[in-house]
């Protein structure tokens, strides 16, 4: 909820700022490796945008995958493992962030 | 009326991140290691810091800030063993957050170590840093072997992991072996210790680990 808070208070401002009746789409990108639940994310966004300018607004999530390559012998992995098949410890880089990348609005 | 879209690029863990650096800058100031000590509601969190305050407090000035959802049982624990506590009662909130301790760190600046007990979970403390040195996430065995498995990313994150009252793992049919193999499958350099605090198995591999550590912040 909390984060949801946050992306709520940051559209506002920037609606305000861009003088928006409306805000009527949100774009958020949310890292893979975060535990946050999506559905849990776009009801609390419902909810708290009540009785603000973004009421109804689509809450569009875009997920990111992090980037895990051994860096011994380069492999990709498609999910964080510790240590690769040919012995290397696996870096895990990304999938943490959630960034709001575009907000529709009507001004 | 017309519409836009409008570019954002707004980072909404930028305010956490920001306050975790200036805990870090403030722990780092004053000479203070930090930890934040992660794992279920009975998992001997509370007990680990009991313990270790019963076995250093007389060279080491120990600090305690407890996170709770409510009520202050962890506090009275600590501060009966000389350790210096503050309580955070989280409210609705699941985890301690930058924030909170940065609120609270201050009256710690006389301090060698401190500890974070977060809130009792394997969840949602783990997408937040609070500007700890080290992360300890502690299980028991009563928790069921497979609770590394099912919560990979605390583990995978933490640098110690801490397997607790392995003495009742016959008890509950419990597998330590598996537990330690399935931490190690995530996390390939963090420290694993095999413990049971009320039988005193492992409570010295944790001291040596802690005065290394405490030894590195000097």
């Amino acid at each position: 909820m909390s984060f949801t808070q946050a992306i709520i208070e940051n559209v506002l401002k920037l609606a305000e700022e861009k003088g928006a009746k409306k805000v009527s789409k949100v774009v958020v990108e949310l890292g893979d490796l975060l535990l946050i639940n999506p559905e849990q994310l776009g009801f609390c966004f419902q909810v708290l945008s009540c009785g603000t300018i973004a009421e109804g607004a689509t809450l569009e999530i875009k997920f990111v995958k992090p980037h895990i390559e051994c860096p011994i012998c380069g492999k990709h992995h498609s999910y964080p493992v510790a240590i690769c098949e040919c012995g290397g410890i696996v870096k895990v880089e990304g999938g943490k962030d959630i960034i709001i990348k575009r907000v529709e609005m009507e001004v | 009326m017309h519409r836009i879209e409008v570019d954002a690029e707004i980072d909404i863990l930028d305010i956490d991140k920001r306050l975790a650096a200036e805990n870090r800058d403030f722990l780092k100031k004053h000479g203070i290691t930090a930890i934040n000590i992660m794992g279920a509601t009975g998992s001997g969190k509370t007990l680990l810091i009991e313990k270790t305050a019963d076995t250093l407090i007389d060279k080491v000035k120990i600090g305690a800030i407890l996170g709770d959802v409510i009520g202050k049982a962890d506090y009275e624990r600590v501060v009966r063993r000389r350790v210096k506590a503050e309580i955070i009662n989280t409210g609705k909130e699941c985890h301690l957050d930058a924030h909170m301790i940065h609120h609270a760190i201050e009256k710690f600046d006389d301090v060698d170590l401190l500890f974070m007990e977060n809130v009792g979970n394997l969840i949602c403390p783990v997408d937040f840093d609070l500007g700890e040195d080290y992360r300890v996430v502690m299980v028991s065995v009563t928790e069921g072997d497979d609770v590394i498995e099912k919560h990979p990313e605390i583990f995978r994150l933490a640098d110690v992991i801490i397997i607790n009252k392995v003495a009742l793992a016959h008890a509950v049919e419990a597998n330590v072996n598996k537990m330690i193999e399935d931490a190690r499958n995530l996390n390939a350099i963090a420290k694993i210790i095999r413990m049971d605090l009320k039988k005193n198995i492992g409570f010295n591999e944790w001291l040596e680990w802690l005065e290394e550590a405490l030894s590195r912040s000097k």
